[in-house]
């Protein structure tokens, strides 16, 4: 008989990739949560399938439309540009439309920050060239949502912490543009997110938490600006604080239990940090497995429980952050395959041609 | 199993004619909504259309945040509701607290009480709120945000640090609670009060006794010494020296690193740098081979550092 109480540490690809259909086509009502943020569950499937290089299985072309469906397009008179981006889904009820526009007005229709990220992700990862998202609008729509502290909220009235910072610096470094948001000020928010003891928090005074830490370091990443906010002293310490999350796989807080998803939100921040080689990849890899689900496919946050589609995600990206065979890089700070990256730099450099 | 009284044939609701969902020729994940889901969204859909503003909304946003708590613009639109039928907000409290005691990790339902408090603006009920959700679960990260912001928005800082001792005599290793600790001390009197500072100091040490394999205390030990720097606190090395036998633990190996360290940064006339550097070297490989196996590869580099920043260049100087 097999001996059932070894750890299994063999991936099973196959699994995943069925787990990510299944999640792509139908959830049961129990998801009824992630109604207004189905976009990221698109995402989180697509990104994995991605970095599985598994695509091939997808629809991209209806997959494309329906993400473009979910876009809040300027009205005849522009007067929602403020609340232009994407919608996580089509819980409002307007009609559906794919196309680049006008939009429909509707009192209470607004794009919410991290659909406009998972939506740009998920188009460019689809191979699409992004030609029918209104840039600018969805430039008006995040500069409408940054604060006077520099944090973002995620539409118009809502909570704002880093999780949105974290947004919106993807969003600007997707479309290339960083007219989107007041880096400075955003810089501001960071600095004084910073915890006493180097982590980073969602706000000024708040407990350092890997996931925050992770949203900060990936933004300063991608404006290009690390290492001019944080001096060779405050990244050291930074670097150890994000190292001592590593218990065998990682937590997000101190004496708090370990996760699969922070295998990613810390490793990558290592990564960044030049550090992640110095992590024990064994002890890590071995986590991550444990909560892998052998029967339905999919990654739990702890062993013997429920997969979902965010932790299936995050514990393919942590493995391919190890080297796992198989699996496409991961771009550390936008979270999307390298592949996936570089056609977005091609599409990029084609936009700057057209501007000069 | 209930039978549900479907809006679509209720009298009351002819008038309207409900909204389905529309996600084109190519949905996807769909979710596999129930006919009584269904029903109470698309009628939800059809009351945004018309921005309607009547009690019929009112009680069906109710019906909708039963289902699921978690959508935002059945929120939005409850406290558009609120504003516009000038609704007993002290009724809404009831109800918020209600909601949030079952789902305390949904965000919508913080923010949501969050502005009713701002709207009242009376925060007298909140740190009792939070503090009997942090009785379930004493690190729920949005308790705490909700409670920061309560106390920082409504200047309520008396009593704090009496609670935050009390959570830390229940369970030590609480690293929420020790966060609360340093924001509220540095929100009222400041540790640039040397008597603070050292009252701090010895509260901690106090604390790793109890507890010393708590990555909590040692890591608010450092962090509060840190602009001071570590290697001039008048009596930590030997406070921390005098641990090592009973109160071992890989962090305070790491903050005596960090404490030799900051003596080679500042180029300290109270440390020999030589004798210093070999210290925190001979510290690090017992880290990586001893203490702290885990994190053998980061201390290797850490040694390489010191030894690159500080050292001679003479990679056997430590044997």
């Amino acid at each position: 008989m097999a001996d059932l109480d070894h750890e299994q540490l063999d991936f099973l690809r196959e699994r995943h990739v069925h787990f990510f259909q299944r999640c792509l086509h139908v959830l049961p009502e129990r998801y009824a949560p992630y109604e207004t943020r189905r976009l990221t569950i698109v995402f989180f499937a697509l990104s994995g399938l991605d970095v599985l290089d598994a695509l091939d299985v997808v629809d991209k072309p209806g997959l494309i439309e329906w993400i473009y469906s979910l876009q809040v397009l300027p009205t005849d008179d522009k007067s929602n540009l403020s609340r232009c981006g994407f919608r996580g889904s089509s819980h409002i009820g307007v009609p559906y439309n794919s196309s680049k526009g006008p939009g429909a007005p509707h009192t209470y229709d607004s794009g919410h920050v991290a659909m406009t990220y998972t939506g740009l992700a998920c188009l460019i990862i689809l191979g699409d060239d992004l030609s029918r998202v209104c840039r600018e609008a969805c430039l008006a729509g995040l500069r409408a949502l940054q604060l006077e502290d520099g944090s973002f909220g995620s539409r118009s009235g809502s909570e704002n912490d880093m999780r949105f910072v974290y947004c919106a610096a993807c969003i600007c470094y997707m479309l290339d543009d960083w007219s989107g948001m007041d880096r400075q000020r955003a810089i501001d928010y960071i600095r004084r997110s910073t915890s006493y003891d180097s982590g980073i928090g969602q706000g000024a005074g708040l407990e350092s938490h890997g996931g925050s830490t992770f949203c900060a370091v990936a933004s300063l990443c991608m404006m290009g600006k690390l290492h001019e906010v944080f001096s060779e002293r405050e990244l050291k310490r930074i670097r150890c604080w994000c190292i001592l999350r590593q218990q065998n796989g990682f937590h997000g807080r101190p004496n708090k239990p370990v996760d699969t998803c922070y295998s990613f939100w810390v490793g990558a921040t290592l990564e960044l940090l030049d550090v992640f080689q110095y992590t024990n990849r064994e002890k890590n890899r071995n986590y991550i497995l444990s909560t892998q689900d052998r029967l339905v496919g999919g990654f739990a946050k702890w062993p013997d429980s429920h997969p979902d589609p965010l932790h299936t995600y995050f514990a393919i990206c942590g493995l391919s952050l190890i080297g796992e065979a198989d699996l496409q890089k991961v771009h550390p700070a936008l979270n999307i395959s390298v592949r996936a990256f570089e056609s977005l730099r091609q599409l990029q450099g084609a936009w700057r041609q057209k501007t000069t | 199993m209930c039978l549900f009284f479907y809006f679509r044939d209720r009298k009351e609701w002819a008038d309207l004619e409900p909204v389905p969902q529309d996600d084109g020729p190519n949905p996807v994940v769909k979710i596999a909504y129930s006919e009584k889901f269904t029903d109470v969204f698309d009628m939800f859909r059809a009351l945004l259309k018309n921005d309607e503003k009547s009690e019929r909304a009112f009680a069906l946003t109710a019906e909708a945040i039963e289902l699921n708590a978690a959508n935002y613009t059945v929120w939005h639109y409850r406290r558009v509701l609120l504003q516009a039928l000038d609704k007993d907000l002290r009724e809404e409290m009831k109800y918020i607290t209600a909601i949030i005691e079952d789902q305390p990790k949904n965000y919508q339902v913080w923010h949501h009480r969050r502005m009713v408090v701002e709207w009242l603006n009376d925060p007298s009920e909140e740190l009792q709120f939070v503090a009997e959700i942090l009785s379930q679960d004493a690190k729920n990260y949005h308790a705490w945000q909700h409670r920061q912001w309560v106390m920082q928005e409504y200047k309520l800082w008396d009593g704090e640090l009496e609670y935050v001792e009390e959570l830390l005599e229940e369970d030590v290793r609480n690293n929420s609670a020790w966060n609360q600790r340093h924001f509220v001390i540095s929100h009222t009197r400041g540790y640039s009060d040397s008597a603070i500072l050292e009252r701090e100091v010895q509260y901690t040490l106090k604390q790793i006794k109890k507890a010393p394999h708590n990555e909590s205390a040692w890591n608010y030990l450092n962090g509060i010494l840190q602009d001071g720097g570590l290697s001039s606190y008048p009596g930590l090395l030997e406070q921390v020296t005098e641990l090592q036998d009973t109160c071992s633990s890989p962090y305070l190996t790491a903050f005596l690193v960090d404490l030799y360290e900051d003596a080679l940064e500042t180029n300290s006339s109270s440390y020999d740098q030589q004798e210093t550097l070999n210290k925190a070297l001979e510290l690090c490989k017992l880290l990586a081979e001893e203490k702290d196996t885990i994190r053998r590869e980061y201390w290797n580099y850490v040694s390489r550092s010191l030894q690159n920043t500080y050292g001679s260049g003479d990679p056997d100087a430590l044997n």
